[in-house]
């Protein structure tokens, strides 16, 4: 059984036919070619899938493709405009935030989402969003570093 | 010497494909045709095969091949050949894989998978190594001796010991008989999952010529794997082909045949299509590779004033089923369970044993982590009784210049004593504090550890600089996600006197990238990079003979800085860009260079005869210091502070080496707290992220880390090493930390939240 699904992802529509059951994640990955979002567990447990659906951060491997019908997705590919990077990309290098970069994605696009919302988060706001995001390599100082340099405003500072 | 890149905090040059979403790791491989696996693996932990019954699975649509180990019946081993790609006869552990599918899609690998049947005739299995060693244990591998196994390991025939190794230098019963007081303790070290976020991977292609397998991975040592598949599968090396990705991470776990093996196995019944195999979170827990559990038994003999004058050890580590890299992790392990201490007299037996668990293999630290763990807590059990400050009586027993190792080395002590110095300083220790407040008690800890690096182990490299002057660098040191090529290409840079964005390091390609031991035993820096330093060298030289001849100037006096040759008489500037166009004019050319880096005619190991493989090129000293508050109504530690000191000769990149110390000391309180299996008779019951805790951003306590710098008189620039000793200081440590806090001693790992409280309760009872 094959079901059509219409979406936005990064600011380009695709209409795509596809399975009832597939989720999003398995959607991007595999339908669309956007290999940045990563899987770690496929259970909602890690956060490594995270992508931003209306700019909310949603673990990709627990939503159906179907659910994300109109709806806007962001996922790391789509940060990057008009050739450049997003502030949050550009303080991930500077700061040292990337080790094996597997966790990268998820932790900047909810990072972005944190920061969207509210521009001065810090670090206790910044550990609580990024808590369900597991980095293996432990690089979680230089991640908030990264997160901090980013915002506006240092709340807490 | 000045540098432009080394000893600064470049950013890495891998960053910028990450923060993309860039940068291709296995599981993002994708190639035309390409099929899926999907593995059937043993519910028992210990069972003869009678039958295995593919048809069912065969006739689901799309599934292209049903493969079992009597389809594919050869075996691997990196250092005993026991392992089965997928099990024949029988299976020893459970999820032990036992049959492989590859379909058009997952979803049909994995309904075929669940059609095959099979039917086992149960046997009795064993968990406990200690158990599993005792006469009269079931044995798990019937055929051991006559596996292929290098003669470096002592099988025990007959029993399930693979390895048995003793050691002793001095005279022990001499040595215990003069000291004042004898210390006797057990402890106890839990296995632990390496758990890198991205699970193990491979993609296999079989050509339809039959000739080559190519292997996509993010294996740590892509000439190790190819080898061993090739000497599996009575192959040449030319004909296991591997192509490096990036690495979700490694932490010693991908130092192993895993999905590569399954595969291979599949992809040599597809007719040329590729085949992917993704391990789910589930298999990278359960039926991968962990820790090796260790029963650590210390025998030490102290003079009052704290001298040791003699230790004895005995160790049982868990092999699990197979034995992966476990027979060198016992050895090197068991070596350095004496710690930085100059010790007159010693011995130690340590026995490897095979038990019906997952195999057991390298993780970050190659037992470094097992043997401080005893190390350093009786180093504060024996402070304690004897009333001296643990920092002073590591002090007064630390290797010092000019010390001989246990096999003879002479020792280069220069930084472990600045490291317990700069983390003591650091975490205020013999300071006075307000040490409760209520229920919560806070308390201080020290341990210190040695690690060295396999040797003689060897790395080459090629760096090419092409017609425009870009380089290119040919290694196969791959990215494991240690900063590896950021590493490499700063002393690139360097060595040869080119701007860092001049280079590129592909990923290792074994047909075309030389030899390289692996990314592992914290070797890629000093090894890789002498290589790489000698290859910057030759292409220099030979970049400013050129220069000399194209400018007609003498090349004594010629500069290369920053990919710009200067004349230093005339003071003229042209770029190696410009050189390069007027050498190679339109047609093109390469200079080529090569590198060899090799220890072995180093005066540095220089040891007794026929123990010289005991000693390590460089010694990586350190020390962590932590502070935790525990709090005693609910059992819960929290650890606030860990001042880590790292002895790394010279940081290349202090970045890089703030990185591998925050990470380490993570990873080191989430095995120390938190990470523990729960089995039943054989099976994980955690398999999970929800239910196999890892620590989370939550627990980051404060990390001062702590680079000191002893500069290795053969390292480039210096260097040593600093990934795998990162870690193993934390756990003792957190320990020690919480006997300081609570008086209470912790002997076995981990500390949970449960053993703290009834600890707590056993020592209060309520009334
Ligand atoms: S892959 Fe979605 S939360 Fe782990
Ligand atoms: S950088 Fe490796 S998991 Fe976060």
């Amino acid at each position: 059984m094959k079901i059509s699904i219409d979406l936005t992802v990064n600011g380009e529509r695709h209409q795509v036919d596809t399975t009832p059951w597939i989720t999003l994640l398995e959607l991007l990955r595999e339908t669309l070619h956007l290999t940045g979002t990563k899987e770690g567990c496929g259970l909602g447990e890690c956060g490594s899938c995270i992508v931003l659906v209306d700019g909310r951060p949603v673990n990709s491997c627990l939503m159906l493709a179907v659910d994300a019908r109109g709806r806007q997705i962001t996922t790391i590919e789509g940060l990057v405009s008009n050739g450049d990077l997003h502030p949050l990309q550009q303080s991930f290098i500077e700061k040292g935030a990337v080790q094996c970069g597997f966790c990268t994605p998820a932790m900047i696009l909810s990072a972005k989402a944190l920061l969207d919302e509210n521009p001065d988060a810090g670090e206790e706001e910044i550990k609580q969003t990024l808590s369900g995001i597991i980095c293996r390599c432990g690089n979680y100082k230089k991640i908030i570093e990264a997160v901090r340099t980013a915002s506006d405003g240092k709340a807490d500072s | 010497m000045k540098t432009n890149y080394v000893g600064k905090s470049v950013p890495r040059v891998d960053a910028l494909e990450k923060v993309t979403g860039q940068a291709i790791y296995c599981v993002d491989v994708e190639l035309p045709g390409m099929l899926y696996g999907a593995v059937l693996r043993s519910p028992l932990a210990h069972a003869r095969i009678i039958e295995i019954d593919k048809s069912a699975a065969t006739r689901v649509p799309g599934v292209k091949a049903v493969v079992t180990g009597n389809d594919f019946p050869y075996t691997f081993g990196h250092m005993v050949k026991d392992q089965p790609f997928l099990a024949m006869d029988k299976v020893r552990y459970v999820n032990e894989p036992l049959a492989a599918v590859a379909a058009d899609t997952e979803a049909a690998a994995q309904e075929a998978v669940e059609k095959i049947q099979v039917k086992y005739e149960e046997l009795p299995a064993v968990f406990d190594p200690r158990k599993a060693a005792a006469t009269g244990a079931p044995i798990i591998h019937e055929n051991l001796e006559r596996y292929d196994h290098s003669s470096m390991y002592k099988i025990v025939p007959g029993t399930n010991v693979c390895t048995h190794m003793t050691y002793s230098r001095g005279d022990v019963d001499k040595g215990l008989s003069e000291a004042d007081e004898i210390f006797q303790n057990e402890f106890y070290i839990h296995p632990v999952a390496h758990t890198p976020m991205e699970t193990h991977a491979a993609v296999v292609q079989h050509d339809p010529s039959g000739r080559v397998f190519t292997v996509w991975s993010s294996t740590d040592a892509p000439y190790q794997r190819a080898k061993d598949l090739a000497n599996a599968l009575g192959l040449s090396f030319n004909q296991v082909h591997f192509l490096s990705t990036y690495s979700g991470g490694g932490f010693g776990g991908k130092g192993a045949i895993v999905a590569e093996g399954i595969g291979v196995a599949l992809a040599r019944f597809t007719k040329g299509r590729p085949v992917k195999v993704v391990f789910s979170r589930q298999e990278e827990l359960t039926a991968s590779q962990v820790r090796l559990e260790a029963f650590l038994k210390l025998k030490t003999g102290v003079k009052k004033d704290g001298t040791l004058t003699a230790r004895v050890a005995e160790i049982t580590w868990d092999n699990g089923a197979y034995s992966s890299k476990g027979p060198e992790v016992a050895r090197r392990g068991a070596m350095t369970i004496f710690g930085p201490y100059r010790t007159p007299h010693i011995r130690f037996v340590s026995q490897l044993v095979y038990t019906n668990k997952q195999p057991s293999g390298a993780y970050r630290g190659f037992g470094t982590n097992q043997v401080t763990w005893a190390c350093e807590a009786q180093m504060d059990i024996i402070a304690n009784k004897l009333g001296i400050n643990p920092v002073e009586i590591r002090l007064k027993n630390f290797y010092q210049d000019g010390d001989r190792y246990i096999n003879g080395q002479v020792m280069q002590a220069a930084g472990l004593r600045e490291t317990l110095e700069k983390a003591s300083q650091e975490i205020g220790w013999g300071e006075q504090y307000s040490r409760s407040t209520g229920a919560l008690v806070r308390g201080k800890g020290i341990a210190t550890t040695i690690k060295g690096t396999a040797t003689p182990t060897d790395s080459y490299c090629f760096i090419k600089v092409n017609f425009d002057g870009s380089i290119t660098v040919l290694t196969s040191s791959v990215e494991i996600g240690a900063g590896q090529k950021t590493v490499l290409a700063q002393i690139a840079a360097d060595s040869i006197g080119v701007p860092l964005d001049s280079i590129l390091i592909p990923n290792p390609d074994t047909h075309v990238t030389p030899f390289d031991f692996g990314v592992t035993s914290s070797r890629t820096t000093y090894h890789m990079g002498n290589a790489i330093r000698m290859a910057g060298q030759k292409v220099r030289k030979e970049i400013l003979e050129i220069a000399a001849d194209v400018l007609g100037a003498n090349p004594q006096r010629l500069l290369l800085c920053e990919g710009k040759i200067m004349d230093k008489d005339s003071e003229h500037e042209v770029s190696l860009k410009e050189i390069m166009t007027k050498k190679y004019g339109g047609k093109g050319g390469t200079i080529l260079g090569d590198g060899h880096y090799t220890p072995a005619r180093s005066s540095i190991i220089n040891a007794e005869h026929k123990i010289q493989w005991m000693g390590s090129i460089f010694w990586m000293w350190a020390t962590h210091a932590a502070e935790v508050e525990v709090d005693t109504e609910t059992g819960v530690v929290k650890v606030l502070r860990i001042a880590a000191a790292h002895d790394v000769g010279r940081a290349i990149n202090p970045m890089a080496c703030e990185q591998q110390i925050e990470g380490s000391v993570i990873m080191g309180i989430s095995n120390t707290l938190f990470e523990e299996f729960k089995m039943d008779r054989g099976r994980i019951m955690n398999d999970t992220f929800a239910d196999y805790k890892v620590a989370s951003m939550l627990d980051l306590p404060v990390i001062v880390p702590i680079i000191v710098e002893s500069h290795h008189s053969e390292g480039p620039f210096g260097a040593k090493g600093i990934g795998e000793p990162a870690l193993s200081p934390t756990a003792p440590a957190i320990a020690n930390a919480i006997f300081d806090a609570l008086g209470i001693r912790f002997n076995e790992l981990p500390i949970t939240r449960e053993k703290v409280l009834s600890a707590l309760r056993e020592r209060d009872p309520v009334q």
